[in-house]
């Protein structure tokens, strides 16, 4: 028998009805509850980390030397600029003297006058001196008194002290005069070491208070970085770690170094332990100071063991675990972990064996009874 | 027996399936609508859960951090660990800013988190769909993928760079922008810190100042200028119960001993969904209503005239006989069919739409089950106007003359 | 005559109240009995249609008494409760249209009655393509109505005024839209059916063509009826 165009209809309504029908059963099993959660499994390795510890600094000096005036004053001339290569003893400036010479010039006029008084002193003890052995030769010839005697005596030693006193005088205006000439020798600002300018405060004619920074120089053979790291990630920080340097200019190039010392104050505010870097060679050019700096440092690799990715740690009340699949069910084991390195991969010390298959990935969080997919990408998360 | 329903509809099945769908798109809509609601207040709660705290600490008389802003200073989290019945405590900031990505930039809500060996602790992304947590103390993020930034991508944030390490799915503030994590002390930074030109301006304004800027005492200047940049502050304090603590207890303790709000589970959902999102929530529930009579009103109209197109035959079924039960049954048999293959359209095309809204769209399968009861009621008392007509219909009329 | 058939006795039919009212029937006395088939005859607005109406049951006589299949219908009022049920089951209808249900095929049509009334679905199609058989459309059962011509529709559509063997079939026009040798063929089918199934028919017409063919007609006129003898010409 043909087929009726009744039948014909109702097989087309059939169809339509089961292609409905399908799409709605495709729809309440694929979404909200009832779907599966898409996740991805990786197997557990044994492998061998090299955990690091990863920290931010800034460029900086060890030796910084800042040069001044050792009382207030005015510049006179400065002779270096910020960049200049000095050497130790350099002359790089001048204070401005003022009356200083003046003095110096009253100074030595005051010192002639205090000679001639130190020859006239002398010229008086002579004379005192031979008055007074005439007249003992006298009074052993009895040709005079005993009192006239001791009058000579006495003028004789008044003689010896007015000398001594104007040699003395004499004394202290030189050593006034060297005063001052040593003061003239101070007015020029000296480089105490051999660097580079790194500052130049003020400008010739400023005033300046004693003890002000007019020139820092620094020592580029003593460049650091100054490192911060972070105190819950710094176990096995201690001097002499290898280090990796990468500056904000350097695009991506490493720098290599080592760990001079940890400082033994931390930052109670920040936790943060202080550290300071040195290059194995210094990079040039040099970086500027206080230029930004991430560190990395290299501790010593630990040894083999199970080893997963931080992305399948995961949370259940207040244990710490990985969702491992028993069977093609998903189990919450807890685990204990070691060591972590700065790629994601953690060592897992207890709880999980190598070749367990775990969960790394979800769509969403995981519970004891969820409904799981295994694929091997998150649908939505672009290759 | 015979179905005159099933009859009639296989005898003018291409109308009454294009019918269905047109309604069933309608039904679409409307399913969208009560999805893009639970969305709302699922955003609001997706919030609360991912940060998988049990209390949450602001300032004092704040509804922060999410609602308003909230400032406490970040050495307090040590006191509040010491607090009995506090398993975990962590630092957390929460900033909604432009996150820029090439030419690019996404509103997103940066999370500041402790990063490091701390596995988990609150405020942590607490699954991820690609790439590893942070590490690093520095300039890592993971970001939610509804922002669009991939594995490896440079981001900026005010001042820092950060490269993308990992990302997270379902991680939205509670207006549904995508979360992006960075380390706690980053996060601070940005948050405080602002961009160059504010850090220029705000150096020569200090520098203006002769109280700070004195001659002959340099340093004075270098820590005004220090102590500007340098933050110290967090948003909130995430707070996780010893197992079998009473959130409540503990809530008290902190508000007494340490002078500050504390806010729990069930206080955060109340200002969430209460108070965030309610006028937003209230507008849909008006569309939705709206819609709904729409539905009714055109389920009845569609149900009326196809009761019309068959007012004569409906007079002869009469004349010879059949009795109003099996009219009115044809009648409301075809409305539930109607209603059925509506629903069923409406419920394909709302799932496989959902994923294209901008925002998160959920459909819950409870709301599916009220909504086709609700179809099915609509469908109901649509035909019940045309029954009545039907039923009023004189048999006479099918005898000419 | 037999008391089973058609009896109608001093039937009045009143449209409206006081002044404007019309009546439509002033008397009406017929009676035809099983098997025979009797022609009602009368000009427009005769009142053709209100008896057929009220011998129907759609619409309610004013006064006088009708009895069908022996049993008294309307004496001055209804006597049974439901009218439907009576027209479902004592009367079968045959319109000058034949008013085929669209959607259902040629043989559910005919087995739509019993179907309703909850006979088994194949009993009732056997039953149906019987009577469509005897009218020699059974070739059409699985057609749809529209996809027939008039004459084949018309004589489904007496098939389905058959399906119940009622005992009165009224037809209002049957062959007004058909020509007249399918006229003809129409009527051999319902003197037929009178006299297979022995049913009594009323026949509502002015089709000059089939009038010669009766044994008994009725005249209407102004709500009068008159009975007088027909040519009982054959069916050629």
């Amino acid at each position: 028998m043909n087929i009726t165009a009744m039948q014909r209809r109702k097989l087309a309504l059939i169809a339509v009805i089961a292609v409905l029908g399908a799409l709605l059963a495709y729809v309440a099993l694929r979404s909200g509850p009832l779907a599966p959660i898409a996740v991805t499994t990786a197997k557990v390795e044994s492998q061998s980390l090299r955990p690091a510890l990863f920290g931010v600094g800034t460029i900086d000096a060890e030796r910084t030397y800042r040069v001044g005036p050792t009382f207030a004053g005015r510049v006179r001339s400065l002779t270096v600029n910020v960049g200049d290569r000095v050497v130790a003893g350099q002359t790089i400036g001048e204070m401005d003297p003022v009356d200083l010479d003046d003095r110096m010039a009253a100074q030595a006029s005051a010192m002639q006058g205090a000679e001639a008084a130190v020859r006239e002193a002398t010229a008086r003890q002579a004379y005192a001196a031979s008055e007074a052995g005439r007249y003992e030769s006298l009074l052993a010839a009895r040709a005079t008194s005993e009192e006239v005697l001791a009058a000579k005596r006495q003028e004789l030693v008044a003689a010896k002290a007015a000398a001594a006193n104007a040699r003395s005088n004499l004394e202290r205006m030189r050593a006034d005069l060297s005063g001052l000439q040593s003061q003239r020798g101070n007015l020029r600002l000296i480089a105490p070491a051999s660097g580079i300018v790194t500052l130049r405060e003020v400008e010739p004619g400023t005033v300046v208070a004693g003890g002000q920074t007019v020139i820092e120089i620094i020592d580029p053979a003593s460049l650091w970085v100054d490192v911060r790291i972070d105190q819950v990630s710094s176990a096995g920080l201690r001097a002499g770690l290898p280090a990796r340097v990468q500056l904000r200019s350097s695009d991506g190039k490493v720098l290599h170094g080592r760990v001079l010392r940890i400082e033994p104050r931390a930052d109670p505010i920040t936790e943060e332990t202080l550290i300071k870097v040195v290059f194995d060679t210094l990079p040039t050019p040099l970086p500027p100071l206080g230029e930004f700096a991430e560190v990395t440092l290299d501790l010593a690799p630990i040894a083999k063991g199970p080893v997963v990715p931080n992305a399948a740690i995961r949370r259940m009340g207040d244990r710490i675990g990985v969702w491992k699949l028993d069977d093609g069910d998903p189990v919450f084991v807890p685990v204990e972990l070691g060591k972590a390195d700065l790629g994601g991969r953690v060592q897992v010390l207890k709880g999980l064996d190598d070749g367990d298959t775990i969960i790394v990935y979800s769509e969403q969080e995981l519970g004891p009874n969820s409904n799981i997919s295994v694929v091997d990408r998150i649908p939505g998360v672009t290759p | 027996m015979i179905s005159l329903a099933g009859r009639d509809i296989l005898h003018s099945w291409g109308k009454f399936v294009f019918t269905g769908v047109g309604l069933g798109l309608l039904i679409g809509v409307t399913l969208v609508m009560a999805g893009v609601y639970r969305g709302m207040v699922d955003d609001g709660k997706a919030l609360l859960d991912n940060s998988g705290a049990d209390l949450w600490v602001v300032q004092r008389d704040t509804l922060g951090p999410y609602a308003e802003s909230s400032s406490i200073s970040d050495d307090l989290y040590r006191t509040v660990l010491a607090m009995p019945g506090v398993a975990e405590a962590a630092n957390v900031t929460y900033l909604t800013m432009q996150v820029r990505q090439g030419e690019t930039d996404v509103r997103a809500m940066v999370v500041g988190i402790m990063p490091g060996a701390a596995w988990g602790s609150p405020g942590w992304p607490s699954y991820l769909v690609e790439g590893r947590q942070i590490t690093r103390g520095h300039y890592e993020a993971v970001a939610d993928i509804a922002s669009g930034f991939g594995l490896g991508d440079e981001i900026t944030i005010r001042r820092n760079r950060y490269q993308v390490v990992g990302l997270t799915r379902r991680m939205v503030s509670s207006s549904g922008d995508p979360m992006v994590f960075i380390p706690l002390k980053d996060a601070q930074e940005a948050q405080f810190l602002k961009d160059n030109e504010a850090i220029w301006q705000n150096r020569r304004r200090t520098a203006a100042n002769p109280a700070f800027n004195r001659p002959g005492q340099p340093d004075i200047l270098d820590a005004v200028d220090a102590s500007q940049a340098s933050s110290t502050s967090v948003n909130a304090i995430l707070v996780r119960l010893a197992p079998g603590g009473d959130a409540e207890a503990v809530a008290q303790a902190i508000r007494r001993w340490k002078r500050l709000t504390v806010h729990t589970r069930a206080e955060m959902e109340d200002i969430l969904i209460g108070k965030l999102i309610a006028t937003s929530s209230r507008q849909i529930g008006m569309f939705l209503a709206i819609l709904s009579i729409v539905s009714a009103a055109i389920v009845a109209f569609i149900i009326y005239s196809l009761t019309m197109d068959k007012i004569r035959e409906i007079a002869v079924l009469k004349l010879i006989g059949t009795r109003n039960r099996t009219i009115a049954g044809m009648i409301l048999q075809q409305a539930l069919a109607l209603g059925t293959i509506g629903f069923a359209v409406g419920k394909i095309t709302a799932t496989f739409a959902a994923p294209y809204f901008p925002k998160y769209v959920l459909l819950l399968p409870m709301d599916a089950i009220a909504g086709f009861i609700a179809v099915m009621i609509i469908c109901a008392l649509a035909s019940l106007i045309a029954i009545r007509m039907a039923l009023k219909v004189d048999p006479a009329e099918a005898i000419g003359g | 005559m037999t008391a089973l058939g058609i009896r109608i006795e001093g039937l009045r039919k009143r449209y409206g109240e006081g002044d404007t009212a019309v009546d439509a029937l002033k008397h009406v006395d017929m009676e035809v009995a099983p098997g025979e088939v009797v022609g009602l005859i009368g000009p427009s607005g005769s009142g053709k249609s209100t008896l057929l109406k009220c011998l129907g049951a759609v619409i309610d006589p004013t006064a006088g008494r009708m009895t069908l299949g022996g049993e008294v219908i309307y004496d001055d009022g209804w006597k049974v409760s439901d009218l439907r049920a009576l027209r479902r089951d004592k009367i079968g209808f045959v319109f000058q249209a034949p008013y085929l249900i669209p959607f259902l095929d040629v043989v559910d049509n005919v087995a739509l009655l019993p179907m309703l009334a909850g006979l088994p679905n194949a009993e009732a199609r056997a039953r149906a393509l019987e009577l469509l058989t005897a009218l020699d459309v059974h070739h059409r059962a699985a057609a749809m109505p529209s996809q027939l011509s008039g004459g084949e529709q018309q004589r489904v559509a007496i098939a389905r005024g058959l399906i119940n063997r009622p005992p009165v079939i009224l037809a209002d026009e049957p062959t007004a839209p058909l020509d007249s040798e399918r006229a003809m063929a129409v009527m051999r089918i319902l003197n037929e059916m009178a006299e297979k199934y022995q049913t009594a028919i009323i026949i509502v017409t002015h089709d000059e063509k089939i009038i010669p063919t009766f044994k008994r007609i009725y005249h209407i006129r102004d709500g009068i009826t008159s009975e007088e003898a027909g040519e009982g010409r054959p069916i050629s």
